[in-house]
């Protein structure tokens, strides 16, 4: 028991220094900041975004994407052959930006996301490759930092930011955003410095030489985004993450617990399979590996201590241990309380940040929500080794309504 | 790969390497400066350490407690009853056994002494880095240290075991922390768990937590992370902090109940019924004989500093210093708490620290250059200081440096150590200051009992079921004599016994007695 209480400490523990790195000092806060465009357009982009019964918000994010105030880029829509509905919906915008946007019919059996974006990997003709999902809200901007971003940094991906917004929905949908929020606005940098980075699956940037070298996308893995990222990272590719709440790119959290659960189980699935394909394990320095392998299995061990701490505290409390083995049992709670302090601190940075209205249900929200957040993160990553256990490795597709598109009409 | 670095707050200077070792040089510079006061002054704490000043009944006490968590007895070996957080005498505990293997015909006090000594060396090393970080010149910050501890007072009471010179270095480390320049989170949540360690060492000490949260607050002026950094703190200090009332709860002695003690139970005590020592004001009133204590060995800090304090809440830089100071005094001042013998520990490094900030504030006020009359207006300061201070300091350093007030308590100990053995079925009734001495021997510590415990403590009293007529043996000391009428059951046993051996002079005698047990119980 005082055992199993140390190393959960030390792993939560670390995860919070981590989690909390880009406020480290203000010198490092600063420094995850992207730079303002200098207003000159060198790079061309393929911007691909593919759809999968997501007509509904497709026409929306399509036009978003074209009034970027960058001169040169096009749109490749992917729509599958078996998905008429979406498919009619592309072309319909497709036929208001003739020169712009290209539809690709992704005609493979089985369909996921990786797949999709390998068909139309052949059909991009611009410098840089970039990703953004069918419901993302894309600022008009974001090109031209982006095009900024590797001109003055030389660097081979660009990882932009991502925030889910809707944080009003429900109740795990406000944990869900503080996660986007951390991960993109803290965590992502550190790894970025460290060399090993997962990537995220949109608002990323490659150059497509790179890409093509790097044959794509993996059409087996469900992280495929995560999966690029480690394989780029050990291939010594530059990767440099930029944030920026203004030009940040916009999303929805799932709209149902099953949702979030299905989308959940597949990234910690495929995590899994990241960690087994063993890519990782070329990058040149241990520490790296070591934090490859930390990171990999990290979802786990942060789903295992979410559930396994609260029991502990509550076997301590209950059940007659000596009072020294008790205190220990209390310890990981430590951490884990500072984190939830941080993340309190965090919804009000976020409200700041993107101009929202945190009132105090939401907090009471955040910290009630605590301990049910975990244990769905945990009953995810206790499906996700089942069903890699089982040999179910299809794509469980998150379905969207568009809920982040209403809350942002406003402002 | 790296983040992007175009978005560089100005406040940085892009660190050349010639830059680096500038820098370098001058934290070099600090260290020797600091590390050389420091040494001089804990060689003058060290010199005569066990002669000055004499032992007393809490030094023992704590040590005692010590003891008792060296030894897997728990917090305390009586029925520990939240008096008191325990880290400090935890802490004690790690370090009191080293002097104890070193030299062991020193009495137990005296080990204990010297076992504080790497204690006061780190306050006093904070005391100069907090001066540099609240911004004083290296001259102003060996003043701070010197000040501190040139101080007579600092020389008595920093010799002796209190729990307040734990608190106080672990608070000083906070302010510290919460002032580092690099403004790092961790350091921020590190200050916020110095300040816990301080308070569950002293819980005194929590009335100037205020001023470690100014210190941060001005620190995190104009960052874009001040929120982060408030919440770093809170959670080090509320976190830490939770395992004392954490601990009683455990035990089941969170709310008080019958038939148990509890930490709340305490608390309610500590703060309203214990009687109250007066107000500062009255004279003869036990508040103000105290401070009239204080102000023999050392009126130049009390009062300088007190001023200083005052004067430093118009200092920004200093602010968080003479805040600090400023509480003490008012919480000193208000009528009809209880003021303890050690409290001036916790004020004395914060009154050196306003003293030197208020003087380097003057002396850059006063800009001296190249004006002679400048330089004439410092120069006359100087002297008068000087020629007030120095006397007055070199008598009371003197008296530290050579008197010796412990020397009975030395014979007697002595006497246990080389006489007692053999004796192990008797019971003793000792002051706390003995009690070690009689447990080290190899007497059984359930047989050696601090003599106001058979009158308050209830689990002590049933170990006696014969009263008094179970005692062997008496050892009478000034602590005992004092005030007989309140502990019945020690004066019965005062005069039903003979003396077996005394040590020292009239008014400190200490006598070893047998208790008679010819006249019926």
């Amino acid at each position: 028991m005082v055992f199993v209480s140390v190393v959960l400490s030390a792993f939560a523990a670390v995860t919070l220094w981590w989690t909390m790195h880009a406020w480290r000092t203000p010198e490092t806060l600063a420094a995850t900041r992207f730079a303002p465009p200098d207003g000159e357009q060198h790079l061309t982009f393929s911007l691909l975004v593919p759809a999968r019964h997501e007509q509904a918000v497709l026409e929306h994010t399509v036009e978003r994407l074209l009034q970027s105030t960058h001169e040169a880029f096009e749109i490749i829509i992917i729509v599958g052959h078996d998905d008429p509905e979406t498919a009619e919906v592309a072309d319909r915008v497709a036929r208001t930006a003739p020169g712009r946007i290209l539809v690709v019919t992704d005609h493979n059996e089985v369909k996921n996301k990786p797949r999709a974006l390998n068909t139309a990997l052949p059909y991009a003709r611009g410098d840089v490759v970039g990703v953004f999902d069918a419901e993302d809200q894309v600022h008009p901007e974001l090109l031209e930092h982006v095009d900024h971003a590797f001109r003055a940094t030389d660097a081979d991906v660009v990882q932009g930011g991502v925030q889910l917004i809707n944080f009003h929905s429900s109740w795990y949908s406000l944990h869900n955003c503080l996660e986007y929020f951390f991960w993109f606005r803290s965590r992502l940098h550190l790894h970025a410095k460290k060399g090993f980075i997962p990537l995220g699956g949109n608002t990323v940037f490659v150059r497509t030489d790179v890409l093509r070298r790097a044959n794509g996308w993996d059409g087996t893995c469900l992280a495929e985004d995560c999966d690029l990222g480690v394989r780029l990272s050990s291939r010594g590719s530059k990767v440099v993450v930029a944030y920026d709440s203004t030009i940040v790119t916009r999303e929805e959290t799932p709209h149902s617990l099953h949702g979030l659960l299905k989308q959940r189980t597949r990234w910690h699935q495929g995590f899994l399979q990241v960690l087994r394909k063993g890519e990782w394990r070329r990058l040149p320095a241990l520490r790296q590996r070591l934090l490859a392998r930390y990171t990999l299995t990290g979802p786990f061990v942060q789903a295992f201590s979410g559930v396994v701490i609260p029991v502990g505290v509550a076997i301590a409390l209950w059940a007659e241990l000596p009072v020294l083995v008790a205190l220990f049992t209390f310890l990981p709670v430590l951490p884990m309380a500072a984190t939830l302090l941080f993340q309190v601190i965090g919804l009000r940075d976020f409200g700041k940040e993107y101009d929202l209205r945190i009132r105090w249900h939401h907090y009471a929200r955040l910290i009630l929500g605590a301990f049910p957040y975990a244990i769905v993160l945990a009953l995810a990553a206790l499906r996700a080794v089942w069903r890699e256990y089982t040999g179910r490795r299809n794509w469980e597709l998150t379905s969207h309504v568009g809920a982040h598109l209403r809350e942002a009409a406003p402002a | 790969m790296t983040t992007i670095e175009l978005a560089e707050p100005p406040s940085v200077v892009v660190a050349g390497t010639d830059d680096v070792r500038a820098k370098k040089r001058k934290a070099n510079t600090d260290l020797v400066i600091a590390v050389g006061l420091t040494a001089m002054i804990v060689t003058l704490l060290a010199w005569n350490i066990t002669g000055f000043p004499a032992a007393s009944d809490d030094e023992g006490t704590y040590l005692a407690q010590a003891w008792a968590v060296q030894h897997g007895r728990g917090l305390a070996h009586y029925t520990y009853w939240y008096d008191h957080p325990p880290l400090a005498w935890i802490q004690l505990a790690g370090l009191s056994w080293i002097p104890a293997l070193l030299a062991p015909t020193l009495t137990a006090v005296a080990a204990g002494r010297i076992a504080m000594l790497p204690v006061q060396a780190v306050g006093l090393l904070l005391v100069y880095l907090v001066s540099r970080r609240v911004g004083m010149p290296r001259w102003a910050a060996s003043l701070a240290l010197i000040t501190y501890g040139l101080s007579p007072l600092y020389l008595t009471m920093g010799r002796q075991i209190y729990l307040d010179s734990f608190a106080v270095v672990w608070l000083l480390g906070a302010l510290a922390l919460a002032l580092s320049p690099r403004k790092h989170l961790w350091h921020f949540a590190a200050a916020g768990g110095a300040a816990a360690v301080a308070v569950l060492s002293k819980e005194t000490i929590a009335v100037i937590l205020p001023a470690v949260l100014v210190a941060l607050w001005q620190n995190s002026a104009r960052s874009s992370t001040r929120p982060w950094a408030l919440g770093a703190f809170v959670s080090g200090l509320v976190l830490v902090g939770c395992f004392y009332p954490l601990y009683a709860m455990l035990r089941g002695e969170l709310f008080p109940g019958p038939g148990h003690v509890s930490l709340i139970g305490a608390w309610q005590f500590q703060l309203g019924s214990r009687s109250s020592s007066g107000s500062v004001f009255t004279s003869g009133s036990g508040a103000s004989s105290l401070l009239h204590s204080w102000l023999y060995y050392d009126s130049v800090i009390l009062i300088a500093g007190a001023v200083a304090s005052f004067a430093g809440l118009a200092l920004r830089r200093v602010r968080p210093i003479a805040l600090a100071g400023v509480i003490l005094v008012l919480v000193a001042l208000r009528p009809g708490g209880y003021l303890p013998a050690m409290y001036v520990v916790q004020v004395l490094p914060l009154f050196a620290m306003a003293i030197a900030g208020v003087i380097a504030w003057a002396v850059v006020a006063l800009r001296p250059g190249l004006v002679w009359w400048r330089w004439a207006v410092l120069g006359a300061a100087i002297t008068l200081a000087v020629a007030v201070v120095a006397p007055r300091w070199y008598v009371g350093d003197r008296r530290a440096l050579s008197t010796d007030d412990n020397a009975p308590y030395a014979q007697a100990a002595d006497y246990i150590r080389a006489q007692w053995p053999g004796r192990d079925d008797a019971t003793v009734v000792v002051d706390d200051v003995l009690w070690l001495d009689y447990v080290n021997a190899g007497h059984p510590p359930d047989r050696v009992i601090w003599f106001y415990k058979i009158d308050l403590d209830s689990a002590v009293a049933k170990r006696l079921p014969g009263g008094w007529c179970d005692v062997d043996y008496i050892v009478s000391t000034p602590a005992m004599r004092q005030d007989p009428n309140s502990l019945p059951t020690v004066r019965t046993l005062l005069t039903n016994s003979t003396v077996i051996a005394s040590f020292g002079p009239q008014d400190g005698r200490i006598e070893i007695r047998r208790v008679d047990k010819e006249t019926p119980c």
